[in-house]
């Protein structure tokens, strides 16, 4: 297409988004703990501080909620601030600033004031970091109204929807997830592009079953899906990139087609965003559906350190290769 | 850090601060004052108000006093408390008792209440916060957004504030970058029933953060206007230098309940007796008496003209529309 | 719970169809309101239901030949899960598709668990069904070239049973008798002139033959096994035959009405018979019918009784025939009446004499309209 592509990998993504909108508009900074001298915890914002100096990069104390308070303050005094939580077991401590305040003002305001405000956190579910600094619990946010909630799962799409979260008016929460900063490449074109919030994407065509997913489970259902082929079963794998919005049409679209539809994230099942996707679709297309909607997350405890342990709590391909099976009615 | 102490002004510094300026502040007070009774009359006598309101009754100089001494570009954010703030900073009567009748000419078009009223941003009166100290972190943001502009931004919150997290989170945030904000703690003796000498587990809150958080702190008679102003005056002219963020500790007495409904009866009498004997505007009324800067006839009749003024902003607000609810929706996300 | 059974209209009824169930299993419905559309006798009936309920079983499809008397529906005063029979479970889209191509879900097996019926297990089920066809079609080939074939069903096929069942069961006899219709075409014509409206002969017909009954009144009568109900009400079946088939309402209390009343309610029911408009109320009730096929040209005809009743008479066609009077040779207008009769319930000479009565009622026809 004459279109220049570079490789980029997760976290250089999210970094390059960041990076060229700060170069662009002065009112674009960053701030949170060690994101500038150290480059980031998980390295995201190496460089940054080179770049654009202190200034712009600001590190801060450990003050979860004066981080985000700095961002809504900056935001409605019409700065683009860019904040993260170092991991998203510390938003708790941040959450009265957002549900409260980032997610409200508008509203309160009757739309006089807006909080253009991104906040970026990263779960590590995976490395063997124990009960609190592991866990992935978006659909907290899902229950307030005022919160954009983004979660990407490839470079290229990490890419675009940072854009749009920068560029964009409203306060979004955007979570990364740490097993895909460095191990997950992509292409992404030269040029500049966004991806509008509330737009799921079709990872991979099918006709037999629809899996929903998110984040890392992305990629887990992808390869279910070349496992499934092998047994004949055409699988569609939806990934709605952002929760709220929701793009529950290509998703009810997509079981309309297949009439058998799992739903697959790495937060606990109970409570989880499968929970209100499930819920949504039976709402809209129940007498297109050909059997339960299954969920495939998480057990419901805490994540537990032992490496072995957290192997087997962690949920993936296999788990999502069963849940399709049950749904397909292959095992009778 | 010092800790600078102000208060009773004697009568010639009068001459500093002028005539006019003087008596806009007496007018302000008397604006303040005469809108929480009507205010207090709507809830407890004629039932036409419901929800929360916290009565800015004894506190009027505080409001006055800062909001007198600082620019209209300047910021400020408020609290639950937030009806005297909303009106020294010059939000016209009539929006902020629409707001409190949930009408859309309200400051907040009917969707905060009570305590958002002193949301009014081409006035400089920008976020009031209902969560008790959490204003703070995000006036060291706004402040943030100011810096090398020659603005200001200026938190206003009551003693309890001072042992939250938040507090704590936003006023170290605030030293660590040298934030262009003015904190004005208005220290009322009580955060609803809790004593303040009680809860607050330091020597004075003065002493709590110029020990903590290396900043400059002001303690103030909070009841005395003039005292008030020229504090405020005086730390924002630091502040418009680029020293960093300056604390101001306003002592005053919160006249009534802490909310419309609450008669404090967990206080003592005579300590109430006491306090009353100091009532800000009584006070100032007295000096400009003394100093025959107003006639008796003068100030009764810039009383009916204030009254008035309440008058036509309860008859605004009562024929004013309620928004449409479908409006809702568009007010979540832009 | 209670059971809704096909209705049988007339002890010949053997079976009825179902037309359409209006209302399907699982429905609510109240009580009075009509549940299912079937076909017996010679007319359609809307069967309604008994109770409020929920209708919990439907035994047979539509287009089914039912037993009168099988129970055809069930209706349950709640929906209970384990009282009554079992509920269908399916997926949803399962129900969808059964429903688009007229699948009965009770009919298909379920593969999921607990035997729940899948999307799969439907469309293996309308796969089924689209073969079925070709294989019928290899049988039963003869050396006649066929020009069409027919299935009896509703109106012939209850026609079809009921005279099978008369020709079996009943014994019967015939008489019959010439009728010199000249004087009655006189009065007929004279009637018209008058009235300026045409009088059917059948109208004649019946009103003497209502009045030959009130005197020989054993014949105006049915017999159930042994019981032979003798009837007051002297009720005429007039055969009408429409292109459907042979219906037979009737003249109630023929002997009271005039020739005229009579010949304009023929006119009313050959004119409903024909935009099939006839209910139940007008076809059941007659006690002796009356079949006319003078008007197609037949001389003389041995019709069947129409059971339960006891005689038929038939009349054939009036025409100018060669006749003995005093003596000599004359050309007379005459029909042919030919009485059938159940021998068990009456004898040759009674049935004779009633005949005669008959004879007599036309020949003076005066008598007919002088009460």
């Amino acid at each position: 297409m004459g279109e220049f592509m570079r490789i980029l990998t997760y976290a250089e993504a999210v970094r390059e988004a960041v990076r060229e909108e700060m170069r662009v508009n002065p009112k674009v900074f960053i701030a949170g703990e060690d994101i500038g001298i150290y480059g980031g915890a998980q390295k995201v914002t190496k460089g940054l501080y080179e770049e654009f100096g202190a200034e712009r990069v600001i590190d801060t104390p450990i003050s979860e909620a004066a981080i985000v308070g700095l961002g809504i303050g900056a935001a409605l005094m019409g700065m683009k601030p860019i904040v993260e939580i170092m991991y998203m077991d510390f938003l708790p401590i941040a959450l009265e600033q957002i549900i409260n305040h980032a997610a409200k003002i508008r509203f309160m305001s009757g739309g006089e004031l807006k909080v253009p405000l991104t906040i970026r956190t990263q779960y590590s579910l995976g490395r063997a970091h124990g009960a609190q600094h592991s866990q992935f619990f978006p659909s907290i946010l899902l229950n307030i109204p005022g919160i954009i909630i983004v979660l990407p799962s490839t470079p290229y799409d990490a890419y675009g929807l940072m854009k749009t979260a920068i560029k964009g008016e409203n306060p979004v929460v955007y979570v990364e997830c740490c097993l895909l900063y460095h191990r997950v490449k992509g292409e992404i074109p030269d040029q500049e592009y966004t991806i509008p919030f509330g737009k799921a994407d079709v990872k991979r065509a099918g006709n037999d079953v629809t899996i929903v997913a998110v984040s890392r489970m992305v990629h887990e259902a992808l390869e279910a899906a070349k496992k499934l082929e092998e047994e004949n079963v055409s699988v569609e794998v939806v990934d709605p990139r952002t929760i709220q919005p929701l793009d529950i049409k290509t998703i009810t679209e997509s079981v309309k087609k297949t009439n058998r539809v799992v739903i697959a994230s790495d937060d606990c099942v109970f409570g989880g965003i499968g929970a209100e996707i499930a819920a949504s679709i039976q709402e809209h297309v129940f007498s297109y559906l050909d059997a339960e909607i299954i969920r495939v997350g998480a057990p419901n405890t805490p994540v537990p350190f032992s490496p072995q342990l957290e192997k087997k709590y962690m949920p993936g391909r296999e788990d999502i290769v069963k849940a399709v099976r049950r749904v397909m009615y292959l095992d009778r | 850090m010092s800790i600078i102490e102000v208060s009773s002004t004697g009568l010639d510094e009068f001459k500093d601060i002028g005539r006019d300026r003087i008596l806009g502040m007496f007018r302000d007070m008397l604006r303040i004052r005469f809108f929480e009774e009507r205010v207090e009359e709507l809830f407890l006598v004629r039932g036409l108000l419901v929800g929360p309101a916290h009565l800015y009754f004894g506190q009027e100089a505080i409001a006055v006093g800062v909001c007198s001494s600082i620019n209209p570009d300047d910021v400020v954010l408020s609290n639950h408390r937030g009806h005297g703030h909303a009106l020294a900073k010059g939000i016209p009567a009539k929006y902020v008792m629409a707001e409190l009748f949930g009408k859309a000419t309200g400051t907040c078009k009917g969707l905060g209440g009570s305590m958002h009223v002193c949301m009014y941003p081409k006035l400089g009166a920008l976020y009031s916060s209902a969560i008790v100290g959490s204003n703070i972190p995000i006036a060291v943001g706004v402040g943030f957004a100011l810096r090398n502009t020659g603005r200001i931004a200026v938190c206003f919150f009551g003693d309890g504030a001072v042992n939250t997290g938040a507090f704590h989170e936003g006023l170290n945030m605030a030293s660590y970058l040298k934030v262009p904000v003015i904190f004005v703690c208005e220290n009322n003796q009580y955060a609803i029933s809790m004593k303040a000498s009680r809860g607050i587990a330091a020597r004075s809150i003065a002493e709590r953060v110029s020990y903590s958080y290396n900043m400059l702190c002001y303690v103030v008679d909070g009841n005395d206007v003039l005292s008030v102003y020229k504090a405020s005056l005086e730390a924002s002219s630091r502040v418009r230098g680029g020293m960093g963020p300056v604390f101001l500790e306003c002592r005053t007495y919160r006249l009534k309940g802490h909310g419309v409904y609450d008669k404090a009866e967990y206080r003592d009498k005579s300590e109430y007796a006491e306090w009353a004997e100091k009532d800000p505007i009584a006070l100032l009324k007295n000096r400009l008496l003394q100093s025959n800067m107003l006639s008796p006839r003068e100030i009764s009749d810039l009383e009916d003209e204030v009254r008035r003024e309440i008058d036509e902003a309860e008859l605004f607000a009562q024929n004013s529309q309620v928004l449409e609810f479908s409006e809702l929706y568009s007010f979540v996300y832009g | 719970m209670t059971n809704i059974y096909m209705p049988r209209f007339d002890p010949a009824m053997e079976t009825a169809k179902i037309i359409e169930w209006i209302r399907k299993e699982g429905d609510h419905v109240r009580r009075g309101e009509p549940i299912v559309k079937v076909e017996g006798e010679k007319t359609t009936f809307e069967v309604e239901s008994p109770i409020d309920g929920v209708i919990t079983k439907i035994m047979y499809p539509e287009n089914s030949e039912v037993k009168a008397g099988s129970i055809i529906a069930i209706i349950s005063e709640q929906a209970v899960e384990g009282g009554g029979k079992p509920r269908v479970k399916a997926t949803p889209i399962a129900k969808r598709i059964a429903e688009e191509h007229g699948i009965n879900l009770s009919m298909v097996k379920g593969s999921g668990p607990d035997g729940r019926i899948t999307k799969n297990d439907v469309i293996r089920e309308i796969e089924k069904a689209r073969l079925k066809p070709v294989e019928a079609a290899i049988v039963k080939i003869g050396e006649a070239k066929i020009l069409r074939r027919l299935r009896l069903s509703g109106l012939r096929k209850t026609i079809s049973e009921r005279l099978t069942y008369s020709h079996k069961t009943i014994p019967s006899a015939s008489i019959a008798v010439d009728v010199d219709f000249e004087e009655l075409i006189k009065l007929r014509e004279m009637m018209e002139k008058s009235v300026n409206l045409e009088i059917s002969l059948t109208a004649f017909i019946v009103k003497a033959v209502a009045k030959a009954l009130r005197k020989h009144i054993t014949l105006n009568s049915s017999i159930d096994g042994d019981e032979v109900t003798v009837y007051d009400s002297i009720n005429i079946n007039v055969a009408i035959h429409t292109e459907e088939g042979l219906v037979t309402p009737v003249i109630f209390n023929a002997e009271a009405k005039s020739i005229e009343e009579i010949s304009k309610e023929i006119k009313t029911l050959t004119e409903k018979a024909e935009k099939k408009q006839l209910t139940l109320e007008m076809l059941t009730g007659g006690t002796f019918t009356v079949t006319n096929l003078g008007p197609y040209g037949v001389d003389t005809f041995i019709p069947i009784i129409n059971p339960p009743q006891t005689a038929i008479l038939g009349v054939g066609s009036v025409k100018k025939r060669v006749v003995i009077k005093d003596n000599d040779i004359a050309l007379k207008p005459t029909a042919t009446l030919t009485l059938v009769f159940n021998h068990q319930v009456i004898d040759g000479v009674p049935a004779a004499k009633f005949l005669d009565e008959v004879r007599k009622n036309l020949e003076n026809p005066l008598t007919l309209i002088l009460k």
